[in-house]
């Protein structure tokens, strides 16, 4: 899934609008369809608002945003959780398991809500968990997993339906670096294997160093425009935590 | 500043929750004030009454039948000694042809100034400023009112006024007019009040009065006077009758309250769950303060402030909300008492004081307690703990998870000892005519039920998975799984709302099961064919009456094949006020059907009865003074105490105070009545109803102002009555319901606002705004379904002790234990439809939460 942003801007309203905080100021971006991007800045940079915008969660000031042709940010709010349900597998720093379902529920939470048949739920969950290496913890419920397990849930639920699109913000953030490091190879796995759109917001380098390629996010604004950025090596031999310049 | 930082400010930033709290403890405070209110205006009504007539006495010699005024004389010695008296007649009767009720009362006019304040608006004079101005109200037809009675009435002085008192129709004039004070405020102002001679003369009393007001000085005179009052009557101050009527109600009053208290109760539930949830969802916050140092007291008292401000402010607005409520159920409830018990017409509602304090007392002391312990529970936990939110998380149970874990195991021990409380408090008996233990036994019975809560709720959102999965879907799977993973904020809604069903189910038990055991009753004793009555309705039955000469003239209609005349008063068993009842029994012998307890046929404990002067006695009787057939009961006739076997107990619902019945033979010999209020007329065979009432009352109409009324009618109007009385019950119940759905509004409201993060999840999952809508319309249908199947569990064992322990106890009635399936039915369908409701109102919250905000915050 191809990736727009046309001058997008995001502000946080204020009691008036003097007191509006703008978080992101005048962005263009433009990630081709099956890359891995990654939005690397500090905290409070706005990557994850970006990251927000991107994933239909939120709305733009200003500016439009393009899902393949698709303008997002004339979409109403039906059609964009439609947007959300059927192309977007999302995978959170804090994991956002459901804590009242267990693991196979989690994962098959997308494909339920597509109504898709008992069987291809089942088949497809499987397949999913065993990818993510947790196969056998299908019946346990979210407090009863480890960090990285919770993690792997969640990448499994993020990758259940297929989405072209899957937005991973800070996925490692709340993980040791055992599972940390876990966690992006698997991400970067199945972007090997299924070739979506990833995007991932991390404020770690090297964590950055398993993207295709980084944009870097500061103050509210990109630097430089991603289509000159450096792409790095897709091979984890030849990882680059350089900050592309 | 930790109160502005725990308390004060969440309580403004969340005006729905604050505002449904309010209002719950604002409905409880309403109901038992609005009762409060109106008992206390129905009684003040007949204590003053009694006082306005009492005026000045502090003793009374009192009768239940008229007595011989010949102890006027004997009292005479006692004149030097200070003693002042005066002779009175005291009588009720109704004015025609209106049939309003009124009361007669026959005074010496010119010694009585001693006792009562007249004061004469206006009165029919000569002209002449002197004492013979008064003089036309000695004449033998004068009578005097209160001038806002005869302003209502059309009256002016010269008027006719026609009273039927005791059975006899005179017509008077109006020849005065009194200002509302004294006397002349008594009984709302329905007194006539005129000479006693001229009501002797008037109403065949001659020589005989009802009662003599006393002054004494000094209370060592009592026993030399208590030596000349006659034997059928008593001496007593004028309170006694007061007492007795608050005695008499009683039961009556303790009931509603006991019903006001379930209001109540579901009200310190709301509060409960408040508190906890204010305190679950600042966990963090007062973690922060703690770790800051603010210590466990000041974590403890700003909670309890939290419960005192919810229940000052809520018990404020009950108040004022009481007052409405008062003036309704004041209307309801005096239909009851006036039906029931004594005639009196309520007063107008006053805030008084005591009621607004108790009104306070009660909100604030109830709301302070629920605080208290999850007050201590805040206070106790470790920052730490609180600061990670490991405490309280939601937690999801299981769908194969063994129920038996040990919180679960100990709920289980602590709603058995309930239970067995319970039983062993239904086996105890009244104690001073109230059942206690009964109401005891009921608390214990919510407790027990309150207790399995917890579990109830995870048990059945367990079994209802399944099929909401099938039903809804992953929404209906999600809704099912997410009650059970906030027990400690679920749980608490679902037991009050089970108990507001629970009673509700259990009063609908009982009233219905009263209901068709009066309905086959009043089939049963209701056989004959027509009523001739002096009076349209049954509520004034006391006071209007048949001279004995209709009998007479009912002996001479063909088509008549019998007819039994009925006549009953008030008299005194054991100081308490029980009905007299009298009839023809050899009539009733051979074509009624008193239903019987003991012995087994009607026409043996009647004839047993003529045979041996002797009485049979209602349930409500045997069971209040332990008296059964075999046994004696003494009686105060126009003889002095007479003592007659009881050869019968019979089934009566018409009264709780106990009956006692008699042939009217024994009846006119003992208390020297012969009046009839009502004439049980059997018709011979092959006669129409309607054409014997319609000759009936076209040849007794004019002359006695009957009226024939049809058994079918008799029935329907006993029914109505009944109905009637009941209205209240309903209406106090609808609240607690009402009190409950607020509980299920404001924990689904508590459970969204800290499921934004989990809600927002969903959503930016792919959940549209409608599916999360119906996922929490499913997750109060969880709470409803639940609740209802408790509610209806706990209905049946509490309807158990209501209709076999607390009623049978207040009102000494069997009854046959019915189920109003319809009725059930309805109610629960009201409920559960008032649950559902209750989710809609909250869910719209979740149109409004904001994605990437709520995703934001962690």
């Amino acid at each position: 899934m191809r990736i727009r942003l046309d001058h997008v801007t995001h502000a946080y309203a204020g009691s008036d609008e003097s007191a509006a905080v703008q978080v992101l100021g005048d962005i263009s971006l433009d990630i081709a369809s099956g890359d891995f991007a990654v939005l690397m800045g500090a905290s409070g940079s706005g990557k994850s608002t970006l990251l927000n915008l991107i994933g239909a969660v939120d709305k733009p000031t200003a500016g439009r945003i393009f899902l393949d042709d698709s303008e997002t940010s004339l979409l109403d709010d039906s059609r964009l959780t439609m947007l959300r349900r059927r192309s977007i597998g999302y995978i959170f720093q804090f994991f956002n398991l459901i804590p009242t379902l267990n693991v196979f529920e989690n994962v098959a939470f997308p494909l339920s809500l597509a109504n898709a048949p008992r069987s291809e739920v089942k088949s497809r969950v499987a397949e999913a968990l065993t990818s993510v290496g947790l196969g056998n913890r299908a019946t346990h419920y979210p407090n009863e997993l480890s960090g990285g397990e919770m993690q792997r849930a969640a990448i499994a639920r993020a990758v259940v339906h297929n989405p072209p699109l899957i937005l991973a913000d800070e996925p490692t953030g709340n993980l040791d670096s055992k599972n940390g490091e876990m966690i992006l190879d698997l991400i970067r796995s199945i972007h090997k294997s299924r070739r979506p759109t990833i995007v991932m917001a991390t404020h770690s380098e090297r964590a950055a160093g398993y993207g295709d390629y980084v944009i870097e996010v500061a103050d509210g604004r990109v630097t430089p425009n991603p289509r000159s950025a450096t792409p790095v090596s897709p091979t984890p031999e030849t990882r680059n935590p350089t900050p592309a310049t | 500043m930790i109160l502005r930082a725990l308390v004060l400010r969440p309580i403004l930033r969340e005006p729905l929750r604050t505002t449904l709290t309010i209002l719950g403890i604002a409905v409880g405070v309403a109901v038992v004030v609005a009762i409060a209110l109106s008992n206390q205006s129905a009684l003040r009504a007949f204590s003053e009454s009694v006082d306005a007539v009492a005026g000045r006495a502090n003793y009374q010699i009192v009768s239940d039948v008229a007595f011989s005024e010949d102890v006027l004389r004997a009292l005479q010695p006692f004149w030097p000694r200070g003693v002042r008296f005066a002779p009175v007649i005291d009588a009720e009767g109704i004015v025609e042809p209106s049939q309003q009720p009124i009361r007669l009362l026959g005074v010496d006019l010119l010694s009585d100034l001693h006792f009562r304040d007249y004061r004469y608006a206006s009165v029919v004079t000569s002209g002449k400023e002197s004492a013979a101005t008064y003089l036309s109200l000695f004449g033998n037809d004068s009578v005097v009112l209160p001038a806002t009675f005869a302003h209502d009435h059309g009256l002016h002085l010269g008027s006719p006024l026609i009273l039927n008192i005791h059975g006899v129709r005179r017509t008077m004039i109006v020849r005065g007019l009194l200002e509302a004070r004294g006397p002349a405020t008594a009984f709302n102002g329905a007194i006539v009040i005129a000479d006693i001679a001229v009501v002797q003369a008037a109403f065949g009393l001659e020589g005989r009065i009802t009662r003599i007001d006393l002054i004494v000085p000094d209370v060592s005179l009592i026993p030399a006077i208590q030596r000349v009052v006659p034997a059928s009557a008593r001496l007593e101050r004028p309170s006694r009758r007061n007492e007795r009527v608050e005695k008499m109600l009683r039961a009556f009053r303790v009931n509603l309250f006991a019903l006001a208290g379930v209001a109540l109760l579901v009200g310190m539930f709301l509060v409960y769950n408040t508190v906890l949830i204010s305190i679950l969802r600042r966990g963090k916050d007062v973690g922060v303060l703690k770790t800051l140092g603010t210590s466990a007291s000041q974590v403890f008292a700003a909670f309890l402030i939290e419960g005192l401000v919810f229940g000052a402010v809520g018990s404020v607005a009950g108040i004022a909300l009481g007052r409405g409520l008062a003036w309704v159920i004041l209307r309801l409830i005096g239909r009851t008492i006036n039906a029931l018990y004594v005639n009196s017409t309520p007063e107008a509602i006053e805030l008084t004081p005591g009621i607004i304090a108790a009104g306070i007392a009660v909100g604030t002391i109830l709301s302070l307690l629920s605080a208290i312990q999850p007050s201590i529970e805040a206070a106790q936990l470790r920052p730490s703990l609180l600061l990670s939110g490991a405490v309280w998380r939601r937690q999801p149970t299981r769908p194969d998870q063994a129920p038996a874990s040990s919180p679960h195991r100990a709920q289980i021990a602590v709603a058995i000892v309930c239970f067995v409380i319970a039983v062993l408090l239904s086996r105890l008996p009244a104690w001073n005519g109230i059942a206690v233990a009964g109401y005891a036994a009921v608390l214990f019975v919510v407790a027990g039920f309150s207790a399995l809560a917890a579990l109830i709720v995870t048990g059945a959102s367990r079994l209802l998975r399944a099929p909401y999965r099938s039903a809804f879907g992953i929404v209906g799977e999600l809704a099912s799984a997410s009650i059970p993973a906030s027990l400690r904020r679920t749980s608490i809604a679902s037991a009050a709302l089970s108990l507001a069903i629970g009673m509700m189910v259990a009063v609908a038990l009982m009233v219905g099961s009263f209901r068709e055991t009066v309905r086959v009753w009043v089939d049963q004793t209701v056989s004959s064919d027509l009523w001739l009555r002096p009076a349209k309705g049954l509520s004034n039955a006391d006071s209007a009456l048949f001279p004995n000469a209709i009998s007479a003239d009912l002996a001479k209609i063909p088509f008549i094949a019998a007819f039994d005349r009925a006549r009953g008063r008030g008299v005194l068993y054991n100081d308490d006020r029980v009905l007299l009842a009298s009839g023809d029994f050899a009539v009733a012998a051979r074509f009624g059907d008193l239903p019987m307890i003991a012995p087994g046929k009607s026409s043996e404990a009647l004839g047993n009865a003529i045979a041996r002067n002797g009485v049979v006695v209602s349930e409500s009787f045997s069971l209040k003074y332990s008296k059964g057939v075999g046994d004696d009961i003494a009686l105060t006739t126009i003889h002095g105490r007479r003592s007659f076997p009881i050869t019968g107990v019979y089934r009566d619902y018409s009264n709780d105070r106990g009956v006692v019945a008699m042939d009217r033979g024994l009846f006119i010999r003992s208390f020297d009545d012969d009046a009839i209020s009502t004439v049980v007329i059997y018709l011979k065979p092959g006669i129409d109803r309607d054409t014997a009432r319609r000759s009936l009352e076209s040849t007794l109409g004019p002359k006695y102002h009957a009226f024939a009324v049809t058994n079918g009618e008799i029935r329907g109007e006993v029914m109505k009555i009944f109905d009637q009385t009941f209205l209240i019950t309903y209406a106090l119940l609808a609240v607690a319901i009402v009190v409950a759905v607020l509980g299920v509004i404001n924990t689904l409201a508590a459970l969204i606002l800290e499921r934004k993060r989990e809600l927002a999840l969903l959503r930016v999952l792919g959940m549209t705004v409608a599916q999360v809508r119906r996922m929490l319309v499913l997750e109060s249908s969880v709470l409803g379904l639940t609740s209802t199947a408790a509610g209806l569990a706990m209905g049946y064992v509490l309807s158990w002790i209501l209709i076999y322990v607390i009623n049978k106890q207040s009102f000494g009635w069997t009854i046959a234990f019915h189920t109003p399936v319809r009725l059930i039915a309805t109610s629960l369908a009201v409920t559960f439809v008032a649950s559902l409701i209750a989710g809609l109102v909250p869910s719209r919250l979740a149109r409004r939460i904001d994605l990437a905000m709520a995703m934001k915050a962690e």
